[in-house]
């Protein structure tokens, strides 16, 4: 993000009224490198196809913000492979980790990982190093600490039917995996800031979130990411995309100030479930509308989504989650010009 | 009814799986579904009703999940208690004192490993009477269709969670149709809905693992 877009941000945060309404999308792996024409396993291989990929989509789209912006991942696979998971990469298809956890037992012998030194986490953070300065001479800066959110990875590790049932079963066990994978993403997210001083941000995936109760949450979940989040960064970002309802009111104890959630709660909803404390980045359906509609649908239904909102502070449009494969730039282009040119 | 019909119910209702589970935390240390299961049979009730006792314990848990009253944990937790029960029911199905209503094969597409959904449906389909050939995650079409070939007659349940890998669903639906077009296919996960079903070529899409049900007792 460059620095007019970063302000900007800041201000949609604190409340103040943006004209016009900000745009901001998740870009990431296979939307990117597909729209760029490249293979997925290239885009993960080559640095600099990876860096002409996300300039290319910030000079095509320099009106929107894209976060977190230069992201540097090798999708599911990059916290998981730092505990040791076998990861698949297909030729062009999205990466997976496999299971390190096979019994609760196993729990005990599993050690926290070196973001210095471990699986794929010093690739991830040295191409950025890399692409460090060319990012700067594009006008942009390396903004958000990113990781996959506990709940997720502890999934991932484990499995998240046997996770889940773990809590229910041994939660001393659950917890035990949960301080243990929060220990590790706060040491990776401190280097990632240490690294790159112009981070102010930190983004944390995590729709596990969206299958649990608020019991569960409040146990399982809550204290894990407030330990995230108290980091001393002006953005707090969270992206989860499953179901949201139980998750949106204790989004400010989380102390998430930005959200980025699925499409089956309305932005005028998720207003008023949180308080108007959190700035809302959403939600166009992104498959059956921003990848499967025309341009004229996109406009049209991003128009309804902007009439049906009583306040439009704190909030970024976008679609309900990251953009997904096959959305043209025609439809992002319908999205922006519709948001830009709305009037009341 | 008898009152054990009515403990096993509740066991799987409340997700208590037997005496050892700490959950629900209320009727820790009380007997779970393994046990009343258990005693049932002692006592002579017929299989078929221990069956419909879970499946009235699922209909009762599942109509909380549909009123957002419970979540996928408890759903998980009751699944569990029935596979408790099923577990004593398991050599009244392969004797053929009880008959299985069909086969029910299984799996997450290829690319996605999320296995939530799958297992819950695989779990509640189960205790339905249905055998089901739980192929596991990031299964590839070729898969699906060399085990819907061991298993003449099956029904194909498609999972997926990830946006990413509902092409990977169209796919396999179109290969497995492709191949075996009389074999009927259910799609099921989060980011589906009947439009997207249909567009694959899919005989019928489950929001949950009840929807699965109704539609295999349906087709069966």
């Amino acid at each position: 993000m460059n620095q007019t877009q970063w302000q900007t941000l800041l201000n949609v945060i604190q409340g103040e009224r943006v004209d016009p309404i900000p745009t901001a999308f998740i870009i990431d792996c296979p939307w990117l490198p597909n729209w760029h024409g490249a293979r997925i396993i290239d885009y993960f291989t080559d640095q600099q196809l990876w860096l002409e990929s996300n300039l290319s989509a910030i000079r095509e789209f320099p009106e929107t913000m894209f976060l977190p912006g230069f992201w540097s991942e090798f999708g599911m696979c990059t916290e998981p492979s730092a505990f040791g998971a076998r990861c698949n990469f297909p030729e062009n298809d999205f990466p997976h980790a496999h299971r390190v956890i096979r019994t609760t037992d196993d729990i005990d012998e599993l050690e926290i990982p070196n973001p210095e030194t471990d699986g794929l986490l010093p690739f991830m953070l040295n191409r950025l190093k890399r692409a460090q300065p060319a990012i700067e001479k594009a006008g942009h800066s390396i903004r958000f600490a990113v990781a996959r959110g506990p709940l997720n990875i502890a999934s991932f590790l484990m499995g998240s039917t046997e996770f889940i049932t773990m809590m229910m079963m041994t939660p001393d066990k659950a917890h035990e995996l949960m301080r243990k994978v929060t220990d590790f993403l706060k040491s990776w997210l401190d280097l990632q800031r240490k690294t790159f001083p112009t981070i102010d941000g930190i983004f944390l995936l995590d729709d596990i979130i969206g299958f649990m109760g608020e019991p569960e949450f409040r146990e399982f979940g809550l204290p894990y990411f407030q330990e995230l989040y108290s980091a001393p960064v002006s953005v707090k970002f969270l992206h989860n995309d499953a179901p949201c309802r139980v998750c949106a009111p204790i989004l400010p104890e989380m102390g998430v100030n930005l959200f980025n959630m699925g499409f089956e709660v309305s932005l005028a909803e998720l207003q008023e479930l949180t308080q108007h404390k959190v700035t809302l980045m959403g939600n166009l359906p992104p498959r059956d509308v921003l990848a499967a509609a025309s341009p004229e649908e996109v406009g049209a239904q991003t128009r309804a989504i902007l009439d049906s909102l009583p306040d439009t502070r704190r909030i970024l449009m976008s679609c309900g989650g990251g953009v997904p494969p096959g959305v043209s730039s025609e439809n992002l282009r319908a999205f922006i010009q519709t948001v830009q040119g709305y009037k009341r | 009814m008898n009152p054990i019909i009515d403990h096993i119910s509740l066991c799987i209702e409340r997700g208590k799986v037997d005496i050892r589970s700490p959950y629900p935390p209320d009727l820790k240390g009380q007997p779970g579904a393994d046990e009343w299961a258990r005693d049932a049979l002692e006592q002579g009730l017929s299989p078929e009703s221990i069956l419909s006792a879970c499946n009235t314990g699922m209909e009762r848990v599942g109509a909380k999940f549909g009123r957002n009253e419970v979540f996928v944990p408890e759903l998980l937790m009751a699944a569990k208690a029935m596979n408790a029960v099923m577990a004593h029911l398991k050599p009244h199905f392969q004797a053929g004192t009880v008959k299985e209503k069909g086969t029910f094969v299984l799996g997450t597409v290829a690319g996605d490993l999320h296995d939530i959904g799958k297992n819950l449906v695989s779990m509640v389909v189960a205790g339905n009477g249905w055998k089901v050939v739980d192929l596991g995650v990031d299964v590839k079409p070729s898969k699906f269709i060399d085990a819907i070939r061991q298993h003449p007659g099956c029904i194909v349940g498609l999972s997926a969670l990830l946006t990413t890998t509902m092409a990977n669903m169209a796919k396999t639906v179109q290969e497995i149709k492709g191949q075996l077009p009389e074999v009927k296919v259910l799609v099921g996960g989060a980011p589906l809905n009947q439009k997207h079903a249909d567009d694959m070529g899919a005989d019928g899409y489950a929001p949950d693992p009840q929807g699965a049900v109704a539609f295999l007792n349906k087709a069966a």
